[in-house]
């Protein structure tokens, strides 16, 4: 690894090693800011039969070469650092999730306290979590060890008990994980790695439980030195390197792409939080993000600077779309269908899906249930995510007479939608709509955002770069991240509380690069144009009961930037509520699309 | 001598009795005698008019001093009904023209100016006739005024005047029942979440993480307070997720009968969560009667062993503040639950969190989610409901009949909530009995002509 100055840093390459595909871009300082100038793709080499991770990165970075007429990759073979005017780049930096990312379990005492500090551990660090262990899991010790040995996962974190609280407990846990004697994922002589990151009085019983079985354990400060504060940091921290010099060292040629990295190697989804919250940090904002894939549905969030990410595994549009039909039900995907849809072929295009995830949509009717379906794993996933990212629970409480009718347990969700500045979207049915309008649609539907939202999409899943890159130098990551990294939608404006239909939910005035005025009705959604780059002051005036960010009826000014899609006005309400008679549902819906513009046939081609 | 002898005539003409009172007084008259509706027959309401002595003198003297009663069991064909006050009387329809007011023992007596009297000592399905006569310093009598006809008490099996009462209570067992039957069939009772039952798991997590014990105080009085039995019924809960979380309960109690209790009921929450070897009868145990004695031996436990969870389910008088505020020095969760209005500002302020009243005796429906607690629970909210919207209506009624006088019907209805579904005047309102009487009263005018009180 190499210190640099982060000013003399004028050239960047990083990739992103995906499990299919691994992506370059190439960030280059032009006219005194940083700007991604290209980038390159080519299929992930890890698995047999090159078993080398760098052979993908090299063929990327050529790509990135040639396009940008820069030499970056030396006659040996490796990338060519530190840059002259002509030839190669002053840092060179990855991330990975190729093999399936960075797996682990975790342990705690109680599910809700130290076990759900581990996995917010777990998550943070860009991982995967198998199982939560704990002693209120409401399973026996011959259940939990059977799970812990069917389990294989690169490395497991045990927590429990605050310092100088419960050892007993924490030790009776350490003794379920050694007798079962998990297998690690790679390399059949590779000791399990396990952090303890629980009560320091058990550490010395913790290390005998430990001392034999083939584990290598590492202790770490309690990530729950007292029940009233988390202490994330040093596990995290742990779980990276444990990730580089144990996980990603067992896997074919990360050994030498470790060597040519300028700064470590990062689990992907990992690089992506840490560049939101840079972001979130740097312009004083709160901001969601949101990768769906196939498989699996990645949630991230940064409210008041309290990051937290979750990881729905079975929210996905390929892989896991039946599993969406059958959580959402099928009645609540076809709310969002303007039309009728014969129920057999729709089962039947849900598992051709399944089977052949690589599979488009040919026809605008299969686009829109595609569309509909990823409402629902959004709208699940986030659901899931609100339930995850709370505040601690197991805190003690202060108390005044005046809460005598309004006493509010802990463990409520930090999530508020009201707050939320940024919302920022990612994966391919969200990227690769033929429509921008689609993706903001799809956004405003499954998130149902409160007063006024920022939208924008990831345009090439070039987030994870800007995170590792956000460890190095965060101006440059904060700089392409606004400008290349982020193609703005727009701004939607949307009204919480529940507007009579047809009545006044808000007035508006917009003034600035774009001047407009009128009113939104209750259910009612508008498009204004502003495009992007223009900007303006909007001032609301909402009906009574109805907030749009100052309390309900107050009014509200704030400043709005345009984008692809312009500013949207959303009169509908929150929730959101949609008619339960099917054709009732479908003209309201329709009115919604057209209001939006959302599949406008004769503007774009609507297959891809 | 023609004056002595004209005098002593005139004293033999007087009517004398037979132990010799001088009945020398006017008599009251109109004598009635009523059965009392709505009673299980043990109740004649009498009536006169007062005697028209029943006045005071010129010097503040009373010829009237008050009036004596007389019953008498009417003969009816089988023979005599029992209740006969002296053997003469038997079965005499009418009181003889002699009678003696001394030997006969009157049923009661009442101060002058009264004109009522309420025999409470009468037996139903019995007739008996009535008598009052007037009575003065000096043993002196009026005549008897006796009562037209006999009257017999009845038992009537509904109290008219508690009607609306049956019908609200019908009305709520109804929903009541609906509700039972509703839950069972699998309808969706939803009951609001109590935060402060919410909290148990919290407060019992909190212990084990700290790896200190779960403090549970069932309050002061003993088993045979209802609010002592809702904190068993929390102790149950708490138990079960001591034992699911192998966390440590310690219920010091203040009466021997609640430890019992408190034990019974820990050992089948351990038992039925699969861990009747963690539980130690010895952490349920009893420390004194006296109310100061034992708040000061749970300040000691709450010193020595700082818990991490301090509960307090149950009736508290004093303690509560000194016991709630030990704990919360010492960084413990509390909850509290308690139906005395007295000590809950000091437990909200004090503790985390706490049950209010009906959300403590909700708690055993909360926890259990058995359809028939869950269905009496929403059948008593209803019921609540409806006490609320009469109250309401009251307030109404009465605020607009007290601002539009003249309107009849404000008033009327005004009347009918006050009297009749909140009062005991029954189902019928007073207005429509009154023009019920005045029709009664106009047909018997037209029929006959008034008849007297009847004497002798």
């Amino acid at each position: 690894m190499t210190n640099l100055d982060p000013d003399k840093i004028k050239v960047i390459l990083a990739t992103d090693c995906g499990s299919t595909t691994t992506k370059a871009i190439l960030i280059q300082y032009v006219d005194g800011e940083y700007r991604q100038t290209h980038r390159g793709e080519a299929p992930t080499t890890v698995e047999k039969p090159f078993a080398d991770v760098t052979m993908g990165v090299v063929n990327s970075v050529t790509e990135i070469a040639e396009l940008a007429g820069r030499r970056l990759v030396g006659d040996d073979g490796r990338i060519i650092s530190p840059a002259t005017d002509t030839e190669g780049c002053d840092i060179y930096i990855s991330t990975s999730s190729a093999g399936g990312g960075l797996q682990m379990m975790v342990a705690g005492v109680i599910a809700e306290m130290t076990a759900a500090s581990a996995k917010r551990a777990a998550l943070g660090a860009g991982s995967i979590v198998m199982d939560v262990i704990a002693a209120n899991d409401g399973r026996r010790p011959h259940d939990q060890i059977q799970r812990i040995r069917d389990l294989r996962p690169d490395m497991i974190l045990i927590s429990g008990g605050t310092d100088g609280g419960t050892a007993d407990k924490v030790v009776q846990i350490s003794e379920l994980v050694a007798p079962a004697k998990p297998q690690p994922r790679f390399g059949s002589d590779y000791s399990m790695p396990i952090i303890y990151a629980g009560n320091k009085d058990a550490r010395e019983s913790v290390s005998e439980v430990f001392s034999e079985g083939g584990f290598d354990l590492q202790i770490v400060d309690n990530l729950r030195p007292v029940l009233e504060r988390e202490n994330l940091g040093p596990a995290r921290d742990k779980i990276h390197d444990i990730f580089l010099e144990h996980v990603m060292a067992q896997a074919p040629g990360y050994d030498k792409l470790m060597g040519w990295t300028g700064a470590p190697i990062m689990p992907t989804p990992g690089a992506v939080g840490d560049i939101l919250q840079t972001v979130a940090r740097l312009q004083d904002i709160n901001v969601v993000g949101v990768d769906i894939g196939g498989a699996t549905t990645d949630v991230f969030s940064v409210f008041d600077e309290t990051f937290n990410r979750t990881v729905s595994a079975n929210l996905g549009m390929s892989y896991s779309i039946s599993n969406v039909c059958a959580e959402a039900t099928m009645p609540n995907v076809l709310r969002w269908v303007p039309f009728d849809m014969n129920e057999r072929e729709l089962r039947n295009h849900v598992k051709n899906k399944m089977i052949r995830p690589t599979t488009i949509p040919q026809t605008r009717e299969a686009l829109m249930f595609e569309q509909a379906v990823a409402r629902e794993a959004l709208r699940l996933a986030y659901k899931q995510h609100k339930e995850f990212a709370t505040t601690l629970k197991g805190v003690q409480q202060q108390r005044t007479v005046g809460d005598t009718f309004s006493q509010q347990t802990s463990g409520k969700t930090i999530v508020d939608n009201m707050a939320l500045d940024l919302l920022v979207a990612s994966g391919g049915v969200l990227s690769h709509a033929p429509r921008m309008h689609q993706t903001a649609m799809m956004l405003i539907d499954a998130f149902e955002p409160e007063g006024v939202t920022m939208l924008a999409k990831d345009s090439i899943f070039m987030m994870p770069h800007l995170g590792v890159l956000s460890s190095v130098h965060p101006k440059a990551a904060e700089q392409v991240f606004d400008r290349d990294c982020l193609v703005y939608l727009g701004t939607c404006v949307c009204a919480a509380g529940q507007p009579k239909p047809g009545k006044t939910c808000f007035k508006y005035e917009l003034t600035g690069d774009r001047t407009a005025s009128g009113e939104i009705v209750g259910g009612q959604m508008e498009l204004l144009p502003l495009a992007e780059g223009e900007s303006g002051t909007i001032t609301l005036s909402p009906s009574r009961g109805i907030d749009l960010g100052e309390g309900p009826g107050k009014k509200v000014q704030r400043s709005v930037r345009g984008g692809t899609v312009g500013l949207i006005l959303d009169g509908r309400g929150r929730p959101l509520e949609l008619p339960e008679e099917r054709a009732a549902c479908q003209s309201t819906v329709q009115g919604w699309l057209d209001a939006l513009d959302v599949y406008a046939e004769d503007k774009e081609p609507m297959a891809v | 001598m023609k004056r002595v002898l004209v005098a002593l005539l005139l004293l033999a003409c007087l009517p004398v009795v037979a132990h010799g009172q001088t009945v020398t007084l006017a008599a009251p008259s109109n004598v009635t005698a009523q059965d009392v509706p709505d009673d299980v027959g043990n109740q004649v309401a009498l009536k006169w008019d007062l005697s028209p002595e029943d006045r005071a003198d010129a010097d503040g003297g009373r010829s009237v001093t008050g009036y004596v009663i007389y019953r008498r069991v009417v003969q009816t064909g089988d023979g005599l009904e029992s209740g006969a006050e002296t053997p003469s009387g038997s079965g005499v329809m009418a009181f003889a023209d002699d009678f003696d007011y001394e030997a006969n023992q009157p049923v009661g007596t009442v101060p002058y100016s009264v004109a009522s009297f309420l025999d409470e000592n009468v037996e139903g399905g019995v007739s008996y006739m009535y008598a009052v006569a007037a009575t003065g310093p000096g043993d002196t009598f009026s005549t008897l005024a006796v009562t037209a006809m006999p009257v017999v008490p009845t038992m009537e099996y509904i109290n008219q005047g508690k009607i609306w009462f049956l019908i609200i209570m019908l009305l709520i067992s109804v929903v009541i029942i609906y509700f039972v039957f509703y839950a069972k069939r699998g309808g969706q009772i939803k009951v609001r979440p109590i935060a402060g039952l919410e909290a148990v798991t919290e407060a019992v997590g909190r212990s084990t993480e700290m790896g200190k014990p779960v403090l549970f105080v069932p309050g002061i009085l003993d088993i045979n307070d209802i609010q002592t039995v809702a904190g068993i019924t929390v102790l149950s809960n708490v138990a079960r997720t001591a034992a699911q979380y192998d966390a440590e309960l310690k219920v010091p109690t203040a009466r021997s009968l609640v430890m019992t209790t408190a034990r019974e009921t820990v050992e089948a929450a351990y038992l039925g969560e699969g861990r009747p070897d963690a539980y130690n009868e010895d952490n349920i145990y009893y420390l004194t009667d006296e109310q100061f004695g034992y708040t000061a031996g749970v300040q000691g436990v709450m010193v020595r062993e700082k818990p991490a969870a301090c509960f307090y389910m149950g009736a508290f008088y004093a303690e509560s503040l000194i016991l709630a505020e030990t704990a919360n020095s010492i960084g413990a969760i509390q909850v509290a639950g308690t139906a005395m209005p007295s000590q809950l500002p000091f437990f909200v302020a004090a503790c985390d969190y706490t049950l209010i009243g009906e959300e403590f005796f909700a708690a055993s429906a909360y926890l259990s989610n058995d359809p028939e607690q869950l269905g009496s629970l929403k059948g008593q909210d209803v019921g609540k409901v409806i006490a609320a919207l009469l109250l309401v209506l009251g307030c109404l009624f009465a605020t607009l009949s007290g601002i539009f006088r003249d309107s009849s019907t404000l008033q009327n209805v005004n009347g009918y909530i006050t009297n009749n579904v909140l009062g005991e005047d029954g189902l019928v309102p007073e207005w429509m009995l009154a023009a019920e009487l005045d029709q009664t009263q106009e047909a018997e005018q037209s029929a006959q002509p008034a008849g007297d009180g009847g004497g002798n």
